[in-house]
């Protein structure tokens, strides 16, 4: 004899949903707390997990990947990749431990819910480790930026950013609460582990540790690539609920909670990754475009696997794949001019090399979003700095948080989808965050967005001073170009000229 | 108009640096980590009454025990989830350990088969109450108040999950020794049905929807588990080293290593509230509320337990000595 195998005694482990007569089901699975669907109990519990672990091989393969990371970081300690990194990839590191640090925390308390009220013991065991795992995580991602705080400010926002109303911080709030923390269990199952991880973060991830290799940042490669290995686990809990919830005729509802993720994510992953990928990384290290990654992974893959499971693809995914074409241009530009209120220093991402990149991988860019990258450079190079810099607020969306912008310039779309219910007026940046908001107004109807608190007096005094103090930000914090405008120059006497094609 | 002054880099985070020392890993990693405090009223970014805000802002921001700072809660071990896999890694070493040489010496197979049934009676159905126990840990996780507690409750939940896969794999290890009497297979009907254990099913239950976090806390980590570590756990632990099943007794011993850690942070958090004037009258109401059914679950569950005559007194007065040792 010798030790057992685990599948010997895995299904045992995984059996144990009982009656309970001292309360009642619905009381010890509340609704809002565990959202079944109606599905009953001994349905759910053909839930099969496809990633199958166990406490002993948990806990021994998370130790070893544990002294992997830090021991990479402990040796890169003293290296000069701070100091040596592009002003751009220094600038991504920020964005994303401000953004994320305190979300995979968040996700803590998500998984937390399906180990509490998920109604399939196989849920509910995996969620357990998928709690640990968003544990390490926001662990991972506080330790790592901490080192950076003595030398830089900006730093300290990898863990003050949630704590903030910084525009960027409410609209990351904004949606990770509503895809996952203020959600019921199957809902996280499907919105947070599925349309999200499986759907955004597995790729985001996968991409930004090459990007971060590439850019010779290997201790943050080496945390990503391991970040990842967790998520590609825990990210499968939500495929098995779907297929739960469909074969018991939930298919409507579970549609309607991929269609609600995937339209979440998006927008967020828009702004962060797609300025990211297409501005922030320096030149020479970019492999595809935001577009192009978009395409190859979710048009490509993501597709694929919304089909087998049986779903049908969401009924605005023709408009989200023309967005591809330029809603993080249209985040960029937003995000360089309002630099003055974000905890990192953007990236113009706008040298005539670049420019060039840009034509070549959305044709027309110049003839829009360049006309007005254009007026920002003539306003630099004469000097006129104040004209580049904001004194107001944008329109904001109701839905996602961030201004309401597309296309400016020649191909002009910008428009409000404004929606007047139970007398408000709301407004949103597309038909598609219009849509999020009429299938659970209840969810979002008495918040009220950055603007909507300006117009209500709660941020004084009411300009852009005051806006700084109300998001939480003071000079030494603030906000400026990444390359201190050094890439203007390069238009002194010598305008932009498009390559001919 | 004012200038503000210019922020200049700190050595941490600007939430640390007021202190005077050095933050260790645990602080840096740990504290202040959940943003859904910072407003009462609201919290989630999103309607502050819908369903899940007004689940959050009845169980967790009016629970009647107050602290004006439930983030000073710190865990008294400063465990961090790398130092938990360390320290776990090690210890399921040396069960599985346990389980690979009793297992070379033929262990089950010299077992009398009335202790047999013991176990299947006795032993084998309390994955459903660890189970319970990992549901409760897990509802505390995403409750609490402050993230110090949260993280000390997810490791506790998996500490649970550890505990049940023990006795999962047990369960199927005793089946082929013992085939006929029901291991793998009679488990939900002693659970259910069985006199031993309609205590503790009644108590978990109970325990389980009290969702006020304060309450839950109390309920699971002051009352609850202590009476499972003393019933389930040390007394049939002693009725297995009294029936020559010296692998359960140290296997139980193994998990009560777990309970020790979790008596000190629940010890900390007690001793935290216990600082706010009116506290000590809230946590005793709960302690008097719940004593009971704890009571009963242990004197149900150890009066079925063979050979161990004083194990139901011993767990009554074990667990109001761990309340009493943290000023109940």
């Amino acid at each position: 004899m010798a030790l057992l195998e685990r599948n010997e005694w895995y299904d045992i482990a995984r059996n144990t949903n009982w009656t309970p007569t001292h309360v009642t089901e619905a009381e010890l699975f509340p609704d809002v707390m565990t959202g079944a669907k109606g599905v009953p109990v001994e349905k759910w519990e053909v839930y099969d997990e496809p990633y199958k672990t166990s406490y002993p091989e948990y806990v021994r393969i998370q130790r070893e990947k544990d002294a992997g990371a830090y021991s990479v970081k402990a040796a890169l300690e003293r290296s000069r990749m701070f100091e040596d990194a592009d002003p751009g990839w220094v600038s991504i590191l920020k964005a994303h431990y401000g953004a994320i640090a305190l979300g995979e925390y968040a996700a803590m308390s998500a998984e937390a819910r399906m180990a509490r009220f998920g109604r399939a013991p196989g849920m509910r065991n995996m969620a357990t480790f998928g709690m640990l795992d968003e544990n390490r995580h926001a662990q991972l991602q506080l330790y790592f930026p901490h080192e950076h705080c003595s030398k830089d400010r900006q730093f300290d926002w990898a863990h003050k950013a949630y704590h903030s109303n910084e525009w960027g911080a409410i609209a990351a709030r904004h949606t990770f609460d509503d895809l996952f923390m203020a959600r019921s269990a199957t809902d996280i199952a499907v919105m947070l582990t599925f349309a999200f991880e499986t759907g955004f973060t597995n790729m985001q991830f996968l991409g930004l540790a090459a990007d971060a290799a590439e850019a010779g940042d290997f201790t943050f490669a080496s945390l990503i690539s391991s970040i990842q290995t967790d998520e590609s686990r825990h990210a499968q809990i939500g495929g098995p609920a779907l297929q739960v919830m469909i074969a018991n005729g939930r298919k409507e509802e579970a549609q309607k909670l991929v269609d609600v993720g995937i339209a979440r994510a998006w927008r967020l992953f828009s702004l962060l990754t797609g300025t990211s990928m297409d501005y922030a990384t320096p030149l020479e290290h970019r492999k595809q475009s935001f577009k192009e990654f978009m395409l190859e992974w979710i048009v490509g893959q993501f597709e694929r696997t919304l089909i087998d499971l049986g779903l049908d693809l969401p009924w605005y995914w023709n408009q989200m794949i023309a967005e591809f074409d330029y809603q993080h241009h249209a985040y960029q530009m937003g995000i360089w001019f309002w630099r003055p209120t974000l905890w990192w220093n953007p990236a113009a991402g706008m040298t005539p090399d670049c420019r060039d990149w840009l034509e070549e991988k959305y044709p027309g860019w110049n003839d829009s979003f360049g006309k007005v990258w254009d007026v920002i450079i003539d306003n630099l190079l004469a000097g006129r700095h104040e004209l580049t810099l904001p004194e107001t607020l944008p329109m904001i969306c109701n839905m996602s948080q961030l201004p309401i912008c597309a296309v400016p310039g020649n191909g002009w779309n910008v428009k409000d989808y404004p929606l007047d219910y139970q007398g408000r007026t709301y407004h949103f940046n597309s038909e598609i965050d219009r849509w999020v908001f009429q299938q659970d107004p209840a969810r979002y109807r008495d918040h009220m967005s950055l603007v909507d608190r300006f117009l209500a007096g709660q941020i004084q005094p009411p300009n852009l001073m005051g806006a700084l103090q109300y998001m939480n930000l003071a000079p030494g914090e603030i906000g400026d170009d990444a390359h201190k405008y050094a890439w203007a120059e390069a238009y002194r006497n010598n305008p932009y000229q498009k390559k001919a094609a | 108009m004012n200038q503000p002054e210019i922020l200049k880099p700190l050595k941490t985070w600007s939430h640390l640096a007021t202190r005077r020392r050095k933050p260790s890993e645990y602080e840096i990693v740990s504290t202040n980590l959940h943003y859904t405090t910072d407003r009462p009223d609201a919290p989630f970014e999103l309607d502050p009454n819908f369903g899940m805000a007004q689940w959050f802002k009845q169980n967790r921001n009016a629970s009647p025990l107050k602290h004006a700072d439930w983030n000073a809660f710190r865990d008294p071990d400063e465990i961090v989830y790398r130092t938990y896999n360390m320290l776990q890694d090690g210890q399921e070493t040396y069960v599985l350990g346990l389980f690979d040489q009793f297992s070379a010496r033929g262990h089950d197979a010299m077992l009398e088969r009335t202790w047999a049934g013991s176990l299947a009676r006795l032993y084998t159905p309390g994955r459903y109450l660890f189970h319970a126990l990992q549901m409760g840990s897990a509802y505390l996780c995403q409750i609490a108040p402050a993230s110090t507690m949260s993280n000390c409750a997810a490791y506790q939940g998996a500490d649970s999950l550890r505990w049940l896969t023990h006795t999962a794999y047990r369960t199927a290890e005793l089946a082929k020794t013992f085939g006929d009497i029901g291991f793998g297979q009679d488990e939900r009907r002693y659970w259910e049905t069985d006199p031993a254990w309609q205590g503790f099913r009644e108590l978990i239950e109970k325990a389980l929807v009290a969702w006020d976090w304060a309450e839950s806390f109390t309920a699971l980590n002051l009352i609850t588990r202590p009476a499972v570590e003393e019933a389930v756990l040390r007394g049939l632990g002693q009725a297995a080293r009294h029936n020559g099943d010296t692998l359960l007794g140290l296997l139980t011993d193994a998990q009560l290593a777990d309970t020790q850690r979790h008596r000190r942070w629940a010890g900390a958090l007690v001793k935290l509230a216990l600082e706010q004037e009116g506290n000590r009258e809230v946590l005793a109401g709960w302690v008097s509320k719940w004593e009971p059914l704890a009571d009963a679950a242990i004197d149900a569950y150890c009066a079925a337990l063979p050979d161990a005559p004083a194990v139901c007194a011993q767990a009554r007065e074990a667990t109001r000595a761990f309340r009493a040792s943290i000023g109940l």
